[in-house]
């Protein structure tokens, strides 16, 4: 329990630290790299989402589908792509352009956007 | 040797004197001031966006690398008939593209247009890229195992295909230089630090990044 206190108190204390310096900004980020597919409410209707997209982006506001989603595979599918987890290359992996740190913010954006906890690992 | 040297040299600075009659890159340079082109454009690199609000308060793309980018007859004709490019206004995914770029009368864009021919970036090589159309595994990678078409348009079979968040790449093979193509999908950050782009780095080997740039650079 002590080492659990403790390790939340670490990463508050780098939580702040990192907001001062970069502020990665999870609703920002999202808004940036992610909304042109999925939509900047999320819902899968962004401006690429056209009939010549062959599958459609998920819709991150379905809370039951979303709670089928670890936290842990949703950090892989953006940071690895889609054919990572045997889904469409059309959701491209973004491990050259983001770091973990706006991998982490976008996947708490996400889980508001759902507003659902997620599947427990 | 020495009258075939000069009979080289000769037609070589009368071109470039015959060049310099008809477009002026000082009197662009002062033009591009003039016009304000600068409130949208930035001309002097290397770039300076470091975060999404950098980029975002951008209102024009940067054109510090406009020599290396661009084609000169294209850059001329666009300047005195700007076509959109990008299907979206810039930087938004919720607005068309207004389609009010401000164009200019037929000596002013010569004039320009060799001002910003001028403007280069030493990490693209040239000569690397040839531009070929038909190249199945191209094609394949382009529009299928990567996600290219999900953001840019290009032709297809006397149609226009894919998505809408990214320049389009009809007319790629007038518009841009095919080695940029490559210099830009290998080093982006060195062009466009901060964008919705991807980065491909780890993703694309750098034989793949020739194939798909060669394959881009031949898009009608
Ligand atoms: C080029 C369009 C595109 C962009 C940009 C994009 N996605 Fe996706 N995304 C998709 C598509 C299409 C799917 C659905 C894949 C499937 O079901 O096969 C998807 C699926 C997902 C999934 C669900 C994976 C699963 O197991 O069902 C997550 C999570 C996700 N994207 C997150 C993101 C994040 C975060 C970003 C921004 C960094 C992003 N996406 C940017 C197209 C895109
Ligand atoms: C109010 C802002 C604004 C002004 C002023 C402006 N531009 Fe632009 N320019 C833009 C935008 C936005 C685009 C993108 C247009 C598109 O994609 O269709 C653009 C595109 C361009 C491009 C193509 C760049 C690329 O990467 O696609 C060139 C070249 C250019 N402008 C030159 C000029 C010149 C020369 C002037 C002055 C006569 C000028 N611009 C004035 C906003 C501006
Ligand atoms: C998630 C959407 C997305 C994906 C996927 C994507 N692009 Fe882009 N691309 C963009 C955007 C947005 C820009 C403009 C960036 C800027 O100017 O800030 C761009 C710029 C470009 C340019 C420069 C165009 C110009 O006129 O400035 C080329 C060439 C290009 N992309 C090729 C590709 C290729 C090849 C692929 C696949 C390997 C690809 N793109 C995948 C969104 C995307």
């Amino acid at each position: 329990m002590m080492r659990f206190i403790g390790l939340i108190v670490v990463t508050l204390g780098l939580g702040t630290l990192a907001a001062a310096a970069s502020a990665a900004d999870g609703e920002q980020v999202f808004l940036f790299y992610c909304a042109q597919c999925h939509g900047t409410g999320g819902k899968g209707d962004g401006p690429n989402v056209t009939k010549f997209l062959p599958v459609s982006p998920r819709d991150f506001t379905d809370a039951v589908e979303m709670n089928k989603l670890t936290d842990a595979h949703m950090a892989q599918v953006i940071r690895d792509g889609g054919p990572a987890i045997s889904k469409s290359a059309m959701m491209p992996g973004w491990v050259d352009t983001l770091n973990d740190e706006e991998i982490a913010v976008l996947v708490t954006h996400i889980r508001k956007l759902c507003d659902c906890p997620g599947k427990q690992e | 040797m020495k009258p075939l040297m000069s009979s080289l040299v000769v037609p070589v600075i009368a071109l470039a004197l015959a060049a310099q009659a008809q477009a002026d890159p000082g009197a662009g340079a002062a033009l591009f001031n003039d016009q304000g082109c600068m409130e949208c454009h930035y001309t002097e690199g290397p770039s300076k966006e470091k975060t999404i609000d950098d980029q975002l308060a951008k209102t024009g793309p940067e054109l510090w690398y406009a020599g290396s980018k661009f084609q000169m007859p294209w850059l001329v004709a666009w300047l005195q008939d700007p076509q959109p490019i990008r299907p979206l206004k810039y930087n938004s995914i919720n607005e068309p593209n207004p389609e009010n770029h401000p164009a200019l009368g037929p000596q002013e864009a010569a004039d320009i247009a060799d001002f910003l021919m001028g403007l280069t970036s030493d990490v693209v090589e040239t000569g690397v890229i040839e531009p070929k159309k038909k190249d199945r595994k191209a094609r394949l990678l382009f529009a299928k195992d990567q996600p290219c078409g999900a953001c840019h348009q290009y032709p297809a079979k006397r149609k226009v295909k894919g998505g809408l968040s990214g320049p389009s790449l009809v007319g790629a093979s007038a518009r841009l230089n095919p080695d940029w193509i490559y210099a830009y999908l290998l080093r982006p950050e060195v062009f466009k630090p901060i964008k919705m782009m991807p980065v491909f780095r780890n993703v694309l080997s750098e034989e793949q990044m020739r194939q798909i740039a060669a394959y881009v650079a031949a898009f009608k």
